[in-house]
């Protein structure tokens, strides 16, 4: 068989099922849902555009990513840090720990904090009982319960990839650094950092684009009263059977994740040249 | 690192408890809410569906993968950054979306049952798992091996069954470990792709949580995770675990 023959045949049933099952609907979908009456997805996008509740929600999903990732960076870095620091016996072990809830259904991670946050939950308790204030504090369904749950969601992710880029790292040049006289500080900040960074951004991409689109957690977590995007399409598409608007919020959900994957590697692409 | 494992082990514990409603710490022990766990009706359906797509998914998503790991991984042709980039792209757009626009196509259009979109459903969204670890268990692997049992005469499916799967073996163990595990807790994807008697575990617990408050949905979670953990062990003995995160 002749070399482009076989390159066809592996790699055209993969090909069909993505073009079947994925590209095909997905743009189709988008842009002219057929369960809608009228599909005018465009039109229906200008309105929402302007619907201040829509834009609150968008505005929340933002922050609320913003947020987690921040923290996610602030909390997963140096733990990442740690553990390539560690005895290299022990790093295997640890990370395993770190990476390992990532094994687990977004139902069962954030069916925990219901717990933790509840109105009879460990903080209420904790609250009570110390006699700052004498009503549980309305934890659950507000943004700090999103943020909480999001976080322990994502930071699996981000201290998985920071230890990548940090594994890498000989840690004989930092001690290089401190040999010629550098603070650990300095030969922190002029030699790990840059190294680490493209790591980094990686996960910080991906812990973004997840707390974007994350709607198990919304879900539990928000309520009602606390709409992000992804839970957003779900009362159109489940509750209210608006497909039209359903498929207008995809389309904000997509362009946005869109848009930061190709920030993202703009500036990576930066940084690798710098 | 108490943050991350705590919340779980809460979990754990509840799923424990003696107690009528969720709390922490519980009053007492007791197994009865693993025994209502076990028996409930629509937790088991959620169990053979879950099984029955992750183990359908999985297996298509390394047929079809696995060539095309070896398309790009073996053959150098123009475009082959574009099919790679192609095979990531379900991992990238939001899950949600992928199975509202599914449950549009396939079962408003096409009146494909629920079973069959779940199955091509996941199948999608396994595939690049399928290529990227396959692919990357190829990499590491000499080409070499494959051209000298060539050169002694072996045909090209004769070297594929003897050569290249063999070297291929951790790669795809573990990307079945991770396709398996990834499909069987898959929430947004499954969520509007439901049928009669089809919806998968994740759902179900999702639906139980939404309208009641009891330490059931805990018990099931502290069997998924002692699955899971199960699960895990084995692939590092069978592969070692390092291997699977490093890419």
């Amino acid at each position: 068989m002749s070399r482009k023959a076989t390159l066809g045949l592996l790699l055209t049933p993969g090909l069909a099922l993505l073009a079947f099952g994925f590209a095909f609907p997905f743009v189709v979908t988008l842009f002219a849902p057929p369960a809608a009456d009228h599909p005018d997805v465009l039109g229906k996008l200008g309105t929402m555009l302007t619907d201040s509740y829509v834009l609150g929600v968008l505005a929340r999903t933002v922050r609320v990513a913003v947020t987690v990732t921040l923290v996610c960076l602030v909390f997963g870095f140096p733990t990442a840090y740690l553990i390539a620091r560690a005895p290299k016996n022990r790093q295997g072990l640890l990370l395993a720990l770190a990476v390992f809830p990532l094994l687990l259904s977004t139902v069962v991670r954030t069916f925990a904090w219901l717990v933790i946050l509840g109105r009879n939950g460990l903080i209420s308790d904790a609250v009570l009982a110390t006699g700052l204030t004498d009503r549980p504090p309305e934890l659950l369904y507000t943004e700090f319960a999103l943020v909480a749950g999001l976080t322990q969601l994502f930071m699996p992710l981000m201290i998985l990839t920071s230890y990548s880029s940090l594994s890498h790292i000989d840690p004989g040049l930092e001690d290089a650094a401190r040999g010629l006289g550098a603070s650990p500080g300095r030969a922190f900040r002029q030699i790990v950092l840059p190294l680490a960074l493209p790591g980094v951004l990686v996960g910080a991409t991906l812990v973004f684009a997840g707390a974007v689109t994350a709607f198990t957690t919304p879900l539990l977590l928000g309520g009602s009263r606390n709409r992000t995007l992804a839970t957003l399409l779900y009362d159109y598409a489940n509750v209210k059977l608006d497909w039209g608007g359903a498929s207008a919020v995809a389309l904000i959900m997509t362009v946005l994740v869109l848009v930061v994957g190709w920030a993202s590697g703009k500036i990576s692409a930066k940084v690798a040249t710098s | 690192m108490v943050f991350l494992l705590g919340p779980i082990l809460l979990v754990v514990a509840i799923g424990f408890s003696s107690g009528d409603t969720v709390e922490f710490p519980p009053p007492g022990f007791s197994l009865r809410w693993f025994d209502q766990a076990l028996s409930n009706a629509s937790f088991q359906q959620g169990l053979l569906t879950s099984l029955l797509v992750a183990a359908g998914a999985t297996l298509f998503a390394l047929v079809l993968g696995i060539p095309v790991a070896l398309a790009v991984q073996r053959h150098t042709f123009r475009g082959h950054k574009v099919v790679e980039t192609l095979f990531l792209s379900p991992a990238i757009v939001p899950e949600l979306v992928v199975g509202f626009a599914l449950f549009q196509q396939l079962m408003v259009t096409m009146r494909i049952t629920a079973l069959g979109a779940l199955l091509i459903g996941h199948t999608v969204l396994l595939l690049p798992y399928a290529v990227r670890v396959t692919g990357a268990s190829l990499a590491l692997s000499d080409p070499a091996l494959e051209e000298a049992a060539r050169g002694l005469g072996a045909g090209p499916l004769r070297t594929f069954f003897a050569i290249t799967l063999p070297v291929m073996a951790p790669g795809i163990v573990s990307a079945a470990v991770l396709s398996f595990l990834t499909s069987f807790n898959n929430v947004p994807l499954s969520l509007l792709l439901k049928g009669p008697g089809i919806s998968t575990l994740p759902v179900e617990m999702l639906n139980y949580v939404q309208f009641s408050y009891d330490p059931v949905v805990a018990a099931v979670s502290t069997l998924l995770l002692a699955a899971t953990v199960g699960a895990a062990l084995l692939t590092e003995r069978l592969v070692g675990f390092n291997k699977v995160f490093s890419r």
